[in-house]
């Protein structure tokens, strides 16, 4: 035999508090809402017959604004983001390894298992990923190739005779020209060969030291 | 609300979910127990509802858990536990609050109550 009055107060109260939630997920919307009804039903057996208007009203007042409820309840999921996650797990090691040296035991294939596990991580900003993803596409895969393309040196070359039919005629002549490509082209490969080597390791470290740096930062449950 | 007021509440929201571990260290407790215990706190607790957003925070934080219990006057009621880790965050601002009071009181030492 409760009140109509103080019923439709409930009534409202949880429709509005609906209505606040809706960006919320649907099944959280309708877990959060059975508590607060469940929270307003136990407050209500404590009063005689359920409470009249003025007192279920107070009561209402002391569970709060609605939206207040529906605000917290959004800032429930802002909290999936990295900084609540554990960090430097596997993934994140693996990830570390295979960037720099996948690309030597599977060119590009090695390297891009890192990119895949490093995307996957959540322990880095999409910028730190970004970084880490182009400095530099490959890894050590193009070490080997950066090598051998400044050491040999295009500074030879070999001509072969052709008779008028585009037969060989005689033996390939080779020459080394020695600094066929002059100076400037040898230190340019020679800047390229550094950067080649430097930056997949600086890339490595510098995710390294992101990491360590973030899982000091204490996390607390915040409000 | 003031710059004053709104730095309080922050304050003391920010204290909340370590009240409410507090207050489950001896036993499981409901919900409705817990803002209970809490509204007996001045100022503690503003609004008793959002004592559930914050416990489903504290759920998915791993710091609790929680047991839905078949209730003979009604719909099954959900009460709340710690965990291990619950218990050590507890632990840890526990330390970290003390020394921040400490500090803190010491600085207001002269203020005129």
């Amino acid at each position: 035999m409760t009140d109509p009055a103080a019923d439709a107060l409930v009534g409202d109260f949880l429709d509005v508090l609906q209505d606040e939630l809706a960006a919320v997920p649907a099944e959280r919307r309708r877990e959060l809402t059975a508590e607060i009804a469940g929270h307003i039903a136990q407050a209500r057996a404590e009063l005689p017959d359920g409470g009249d208007a003025d007192e279920v009203a107070l009561l209402l007042d002391r569970i709060g604004d609605p939206a207040d409820i529906a605000r917290d309840a959004r800032d429930e999921d802002e909290h999936e983001a990295p900084p609540q996650q554990r960090r430097g797990g596997w993934i994140e090691g693996l990830a570390l390894v295979l960037l720099p040296l996948g690309g030597l035991v599977i060119p590009v294939i090695g390297w891009f298992a890192g990119v895949v596990l490093l995307w996957a991580s959540n322990a880095w900003t999409t910028r730190e990923k970004l970084v880490g993803t182009f400095v530099i596409p490959g890894g050590y895969s193009f070490l080997l190739a950066g090598t051998l393309l400044v050491t040999a040196g295009p500074g030879g070359s070999c001509s072969q005779e052709l008779s008028p039919v585009g037969e060989p005629i005689g033996s390939e002549v080779c020459t080394d020209t020695g600094g066929g490509v002059g100076p400037v082209v040898e230190v340019l490969l020679l800047v390229l060969l550094v950067v080649l080597l430097v930056a997949p390791i600086a890339s490595a470290l510098f995710l390294g030291l992101r990491l360590r740096r973030r899982n000091r930062i204490p996390t607390l449950v915040g409000a | 609300m003031t710059d004053d007021e709104a730095r309080l509440t922050q304050l003391r929201r920010g204290t909340l979910p370590y009240c409410v571990l507090a207050l489950l260290r001896d036993q499981p407790r409901y919900a409705f127990d817990l803002v209970r215990s809490l509204a007996e706190i001045d100022g503690l607790m503003t609004s008793e509802g959002t004592i559930y957003p914050l416990l489903n925070r504290l759920r998915r934080d791993r710091l609790v858990r929680s047991t839905l219990q078949e209730s003979p006057t009604g719909p099954p009621r959900r009460y709340y536990e710690l965990t291990a880790d619950g218990t050590e965050a507890l632990t840890g601002f526990a330390a970290e609050w003390r020394a921040f009071c400490a500090a803190v009181d010491t600085l207001i030492a002269e203020v005129p109550r």
